[in-house]
């Protein structure tokens, strides 16, 4: 018998991380401010070197990944098992498909030799070599926050599997699908910063 | 087997999930166009405002936050702590921009 649960304590618990991401991500969202007011054509420069479908793209599948996450705990809370596993399983295959994504935008700019530090890059202005120093942190921070997300859906998935999480009990995946909608969030102000830069 | 129920079946129905969906995907394209737009300085402010919108909605509907009933003080925490970041960027700028 599970007499210690409370899951209200434990969403607050999870809406405090939350916050204290927001705050992470934050304080490099103050650095792109200042780096941008201080750069505002050079950013401008670089950011058309980044490929504008491929980042509308990626944000299309984060919102329908944000949709299936919602739908599968939406099942489980009505006892549907096995839709919940379904949209569930959705959610980490196009969260996937944004980590591949990502891997060739990466890969692409690695080819062209830009990367932090690279001698390529430092032939540039300072102003571009800034911008792609915030590209790769930010969006490779966000990067690992997927994956980690991705991997405590996975988690979610044998809980719901072996029952653990069932219509009495689904505040683990209700947790992680607030977990996996913040880097939604995150990434729905990353696109128009670095790819729609006029 | 005591739960607490009072605030467990605050789901919504799949429709209002897809629609917000919609929603967020119509955004989504009204910020690439706006992007293509050449609206000099107010390109910024609109992209970041549609993105409020957009997280407004995840937040609000994804994840329940509309919803949550009883503890006033917890829907305030994100605005609060978003107000506080918006802040410390303006603050910032007081610096930087007249330097």
């Amino acid at each position: 018998m599970n007499g210690n649960k409370d899951d209200t304590s434990s969403k607050i618990g999870m809406w405090l991380f939350i916050l204290s991401e927001i705050i992470l991500f934050g304080g490099l969202f103050i650095l792109y401010a200042v780096y941008r007011f201080k750069n505002p054509s050079a950013f401008h420069l670089a950011a058309e070197e980044l490929n504008r479908p491929f980042g509308t793209i990626n944000t299309l599948i984060l919102i329908t990944s944000s949709l299936t996450m919602a739908l599968s705990i939406s099942c489980v809370q009505k006892g549907n098992r096995r839709s919940s596993l379904v949209f569930l399983l959705a959610t980490l295959l196009l969260g996937f498909v944004f980590l591949a994504n990502k891997y060739f935008e990466w890969a692409g700019k690695i080819h062209h030799e830009i990367y932090p530090d690279s001698p390529r890059l430092l032939e540039r202005n300072k102003g571009e070599i800034l911008f792609y120093g915030l590209y790769y942190s930010m969006t490779g921070l966000h990067g690992l926050h997927v994956l980690v997300g991705l991997g405590v859906l996975l988690f979610m998935g044998i809980l719901i599997t072996k029952r653990k999480i069932d219509e009495t009990n689904f505040a683990p995946l209700e947790n992680s699908g607030l977990y996996w909608h913040l880097v939604d969030i995150i990434w729905i102000f990353l696109f128009p910063l670095f790819y729609l830069i006029p | 087997m005591e739960k607490n129920k009072e605030e467990k079946f605050s789901f919504l129905d799949h429709r209002t999930y897809v629609l917000v969906w919609l929603v967020l995907i119509a955004l989504t394209g009204i910020t690439v166009s706006v992007a293509g737009m050449n609206l000099g300085r107010w390109s910024i402010s609109i992209a970041l405002v549609i993105a409020a919108i957009k997280s407004g909605f995840v937040l609000n509907y994804f994840m329940h936050l509309k919803y949550e009933k009883g503890i006033r003080l917890f829907k305030w925490m994100i605005p609060g702590i978003l107000a506080l970041l918006v802040l410390l960027i303006g603050l910032t700028f007081f610096d930087v921009a007249f330097r």
